[in-house]
């Protein structure tokens, strides 16, 4: 292995390792917030009902599968709810029995496109409402840990066990130093590949370690989008092993193989890949992928060819030095323009759990780079001539290397528990919507974006029983009684596609604002409706 | 200093008289199968401007609808037919005026006037509960619509807009 023992390395490795835990601890701060958001319930959060409804139904921001769905009573018994159909973007569920008065909460836990699981739960009464029950929604720390462990075993089998049978096939000539760093590495790969789907299946259903052995879980695990990267990182861990272990005319092929096996299981899932434009992210988080295979992978089987002066140690590190430039500067622009994507401004870099992520990653790439430009520019030209010493302190620092990279997967693991700026603004851009049903009348409005400042209204108007209703006038009323604001009324226009609009409203704080509706059905005949709607801040 | 706040008292007052200034009805009561005259009284206009028309719709179950024309405004009174058939002397009555309109006048913001028409209340009409005429208020191209009811249970004064009402009492 390479020399790690020596002091100041140690003392650089506790402090990595102090980085990582900061970082990830940072990261966990960020509640389980949405890529696919919810935007509407039926019943709405927190109404109070006469009856009990006889659906339910939750639409999202995008097209959803549901995993887990679940009523819980008000005396705290859990009832799944299975029966539902799945419309474009909208859930129904039907609601299988007669509900008691009282306070009910529908909990909620679907899958959105990039694979990760997004769970909640919305309150509503029968009657009157009543103390809520308890619903258990803490972060299963030990399944977390699993599944970023899990994420960092998958990161060194692709990166360091796929990547160093490329560098073993392609640059190191006919030396072997880290055949079997390498080879472990894929096992350990090829071990946490299948591992880290059964985890996905259990935070996929909000299930306990315990339950790992289910089968339903691994079919849910399977079922999701992470199924296709497990799928592709088992197939190249399995052609990276074989251009080690296979005959020699095909380990370069092979090893070629493998290391775009790699590239397709990353762009296959994943917040990066699923980010628009998909036709740019794709390819970019595949091209990433590779680069940190090339490189990360180069570095156990270089280092250890150095210490141990093998013959061809100077040619490895010859090519390697030649090629490694254009991948890194290929590598470094796909992970800008992720970046970029992804954080979209610079105040999310600070501001959310996915930019500090970002920030620390940066942080030891900027270490990692000015490392590896010392290696490159000071030390590569006199160990390929062949001078003993600058080998050694190349060895050290090929080490180090290793270490920081291994800090990197750490933090690039912990993004799996972080939406990235992106989906949080789409999230935040979304509407805050209601549904107002009264007896004459009824109205579906929404207020765009969801949050308090500048905003939209718009309203869609039908008589009580879906049919349509020619208003003559609509007036929008919003008042907030319990922060002493008074009613703001505005007519609402038509744009001339069936609904009605106000623009240029402002809604000044955050809250509980009550809606009212003002709609002139004839000359001498007005229909009030009202309903109370959340602003987010 | 007091007489500053005896002056920001009577604003406040008058403030909430503001509410009073609706369009009313003179008699608040009436017996139900009696003639009714009805004095629907304009005491402002619309935000200032001057009115320019008033328009009463007639509720249902009230009928043989007189109104009385006015100087200066074009009167027009807008036939329909009824829900259901009433009596009127020994006759089936099944259609008759449902709008009153005094259009085209002018009445400033600061001068008073009174609109009048007479109608029969049927006898079917609900003892005890109250009858509202709603009325749209017109100053050009501003319009205050007296249009709304309470509904059970909601209290009258709570209301922006209300429309004039009477109290039906039964026939002595």
């Amino acid at each position: 292995m390479v020399d790690i023992t020596s002091k100041p390395v140690g003392r650089i490795a506790g402090g990595l390792l102090r980085l990582l835990m900061v970082l990830i601890v940072m990261a966990s701060t960020s509640q389980a917030f949405a890529h696919a958001a919810l935007i509407k319930t039926d019943p709405a959060d927190g109404v109070v009902l006469a009856q009990a409804p006889t659906q339910f139904s939750l639409t999202f921001s995008e097209p959803v599968s549901p995993l887990v769905l679940t009523l819980v009573k008000p005396d705290g018994t859990p009832v799944a709810l299975t029966s539902f159909r799945l419309g474009e973007q909208t859930l129904e569920i039907d609601n299988p029995q007669t509900l008691k008065s009282g306070t009910h909460v529908l909990s909620w836990r679907v899958i959105s496109a990039d694979g990760h699981p997004v769970g909640g739960s919305l309150l509503f009464s029968i009657g009157a409402p009543t103390e809520p029950p308890a619903v258990p929604e803490a972060v299963d720390w030990p399944l977390r840990l699993s599944i970023w462990i899990g994420k960092v075993l998958l990161y060194i089998g692709l990166f360091l066990g796929v990547g160093g049978a490329f560098a073993l096939a392609w640059l190191a000539g006919n030396g072997a130093a880290g055949r079997r760093f390498v080879t472990a590495a894929i096992l350990c790969g090829l071990v946490a590949a299948p591992l880290s789907l059964g985890f996905q299946g259990l935070d996929a259903l909000g299930a306990p370690l315990s339950h790992l052995a289910q089968p339903v879980i691994w079919r849910t695990g399977l079922g999701t989008a992470f199924g296709w990267s497990v799928l592709a990182a088992l197939t190249a861990l399995g052609i990276g092993l074989l251009s080690l272990a296979g005959p020699r005319v095909l380990a370069r092929p092979l090893a070629l193989a493998s290391l775009l096996g790699v590239g397709l299981a990353l762009a296959a899932s994943g917040h990066a890949s699923v980010a628009e434009p998909q036709w740019l992210t794709r390819p970019l988080v595949f091209v990433h992928g590779i680069g940190i295979a090339f490189w990360a992978g180069a570095l156990v089987p270089l280092g250890l060819a150095l210490k141990r002066q093998t013959a061809g140690a100077a040619a490895f590190l010859r090519r390697f030095s030649r090629a490694i430039l254009p991948v890194v500067a290929v590598l470094a622009a796909a992970g800008i323009g992720l970046a970029v994507i992804q954080v979209q401004t610079p105040s999310a870099l600070a501001g959310t759990a996915y930019g500090r992520l970002l920030l620390g990653k940066l942080a030891l790439l900027v270490f990692l780079f000015t490392l590896a430009a010392v290696n490159r520019w000071k030390l590569t030209a006199s160990a390929e001539a062949g001078a003993t010493e600058v080998r050694r302190r190349l060895t050290r620092s090929i080490g180090v290397e290793m270490l920081i990279v291994l800090a990197i997967f750490g933090v690039a693991a912990g993004w799996r528990f972080t939406p990235p700026p992106r989906a949080l603004a789409i999230a935040a851009a979304q509407p805050a919507s209601v549904h107002i049903h009264a007896l004459e009348a009824m109205a579906d409005l929404s207020i765009t974006p969801g949050h308090a400042g500048p905003v939209a209204a718009s309203m869609i108007i039908m008589t009580g029983d879906f049919g349509p209703l020619d208003a003559k006038e609509v007036t929008l009323v919003l008042s907030k009684p319990d922060s002493g604001i008074e009613p703001l009324k505005r007519a609402a226009t038509k744009p001339g596609d069936g609904s009605w609009r106000v623009d240029n409203l402002i809604i000044p704080v955050p809250g509980r604002w009550m809606v009212r509706i003002d709609i002139l059905v004839s000359d001498f005949k007005m229909v009030k409706i009202e309903a109370p709607v959340d602003i987010r801040p | 200093m007091n007489k500053y706040l005896l002056a920001a008292g009577a604003i406040l007052a008058l403030g909430t008289n503001a509410a009073f200034a609706h369009i009313t009805l003179e008699t608040q009561e009436a017996e139900v199968g009696s003639t009714y005259k009805a004095v629907l009284r304009v005491p402002h206009g619309c935000d200032g401007k001057a009115t320019t028309a008033v328009r009463v719709q007639i509720p249902e179950g009230v009928i043989a609808v007189k109104p009385m024309p006015k100087p200066g405004w074009t009167l027009q009174a807008k036939k329909g037919k009824y829900d259901k058939s009433y009596q009127l002397y020994g006759q089936a009555v099944t259609d008759g005026v449902k709008e009153v309109d005094w259009s085209g006048g002018n009445l400033p913001d600061e001068f008073y006037d009174e609109f009048v028409f007479r109608a029969m209340l049927t006898a079917d009409l609900p003892v005890g509960q109250k009858l509202y005429f709603p009325v749209v208020q017109e100053c050009g191209d501003a319009v205050d619509r007296w249009i709304a009811i309470p509904m059970t249970g909601q209290d009258e004064d709570a209301l922006e807009n209300p429309a004039p009402g009477i109290k039906l009492t039964p026939k002595k």
